[in-house]
């Protein structure tokens, strides 16, 4: 039996004052309470503020190097992307991600929620991906480089992109999705782009660990992506 | 800085590191390097021991980015989180002289570069919130999250219950968010200067 106190945890959560058991039984109760969450996001956020309380002398110069060496050293550790092909295109982004970037994501990610729900009534969305979005068991991964996050059902593997304010693709050309797993891409789907928002229902599933990148490609589509990608989405881990 | 980082969001830059990107994870470092060690120092009160704070927080930063989820939380606020843990760890198996006062080696402040400066308003930026509180919730947000100790050290330290000690804590944090919300208010049009390389 828990004890209603729990629920005052929050703040000491946040400022890491609880001891190592008390510690284990609020995370085990962060993991069932949304209010707990809720109030221990918020209340990290104003406690990393402090840390810039504190006078920062430069770190020696040494630790930086020992740092990314470390990090090289644990190298690959994730579903690693074929470098040349998939190098994360920076340069075709960066003006549309300037748009995210200047927001932040995480206040973004709020602002999409509400204009998804603002165009529920206006049709803009089929209505499985309204189903979809809905439904409490899928997850919603924002997507580098676009406004927008892929959907997956996590049960069916099942996938959607919904982008807002998609730029319509260059005439001759299309959007074409690709499920990538490793250093393997499967075609998922074509796509024009244009108007308020875009949702595209996946023609392949999404399994754990993989990512979903958008190229812009010939108008029929081609067999394995031949740009760099224009967005991309989180891990679905 | 050939592939433009610098215009990326810390988000953006999380999610790169995700996917094992050393470059971005690099970036990361730079950004908040300087503010994590500064934490770190003030927290286990030993420039070794702070090196280690930082070194394994941003371990975990990363080995556990594909984790971050970025409308949960912002970048900067997960990073410093898993700093301030590992340093509070330390701290707290090393009992070093935890609330003593800190002889800091002077450094150099001669030319004052950028991030000297971005790091200075958002320091003062604090202090003044801190400043509005009422001087017990002060005392206890600065003994938790400075001094490293748990609540019920606290609630000893200060001779307190420890129901007093919890609800000074949250009415702390609540009224610094209060503050800190008014104070951006008032500094709309503000922004953070990225690259200073
Ligand atoms: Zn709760």
């Amino acid at each position: 039996m828990e004890r209603a106190e729990i629920h005052e945890l929050s703040a000491a959560y946040a400022l890491d004052a609880l001891d190592a058991s008390e510690l284990e039984a609020f995370e085990d109760h962060l993991a069932r309470c949304a209010e707990c969450r809720e109030n221990a996001a918020s209340f990290q956020a104003v406690a990393s503020e402090l840390a810039y309380e504190a006078e920062a002398p430069a770190p020696p110069q040494a630790l930086r190097e020992r740092i990314l060496a470390d990090a090289r050293r644990e190298q690959p550790k994730v579903v690693s992307l074929p470098r040349r092909r998939w190098a994360f295109p920076v340069a075709a982004t960066a003006a549309v991600a300037a748009g995210c970037a200047a927001v932040g994501l995480a206040f973004w990610a709020a602002d999409l929620s509400q204009q998804l729900d603002e165009q529920r009534d206006a049709a803009h969305l089929s209505e499985e991906a309204v189903a979809a979005l809905a439904q409490a068991d899928t997850r919603r991964i924002p997507l580098d480089g676009a406004n927008g996050v892929l959907v997956v059902d996590d049960e069916t593997g099942k996938g959607w992109l919904v982008v807002l304010g998609l730029e319509e693709a260059p005439s001759a050309k299309a959007y074409e999705a690709w499920v990538i797993e490793g250093d393997a891409a499967v075609p998922a789907g074509l796509f024009s782009g244009g108007g308020v928002s875009t949702v595209v229902e996946l023609g392949a599933p999404v399994p754990e660990g993989a990512v979903v990148a958008v190229t812009v490609e010939e108008a029929g589509g081609v067999r394995q992506p031949t740009q760099q990608p224009v967005f991309i989405s989180g891990e679905a881990a | 800085m050939a592939r433009g980082l610098a215009h990326l969001s810390d988000e953006a830059l999380v999610a790169l590191v995700a996917r094992a990107d050393e470059e971005a994870f690099a970036e990361l470092y730079d950004r908040f390097g300087r503010v994590a060690y500064g934490l770190a120092l003030r927290v286990v009160r030993d420039p070794a021991l702070a090196e280690d704070a930082v070194q394994e927080g941003f371990l975990a930063v990363w080995r556990s980015a594909a984790r971050f989820v970025a409308e949960r939380a912002k970048a900067s606020t997960w990073i410093l989180t898993l700093i301030h843990r590992r340093a509070v760890d330390l701290v707290r198996r090393e009992q070093p002289r935890r609330a003593e006062p800190l002889e800091l080696a002077p450094h150099p402040t001669g030319d004052d570069t950028e991030e000297e400066a971005w790091l200075r308003l958002r320091r003062t930026r604090v202090q003044e919130a801190l400043r509005r509180l009422p001087d017990k919730q002060r005392e206890a947000l600065e003994l938790a999250y400075f001094g490293g100790f748990t609540q019920s050290e606290l609630a000893d330290r200060l001779g307190e219950p420890l129901g007093t000690i919890k609800s000074r804590m949250f009415s702390g944090l609540a009224s610094l968010r209060e503050v800190l919300a008014q104070g951006e208010l008032e500094e709309e049009g503000w922004r953070e200067p990225r690259s200073t390389s």
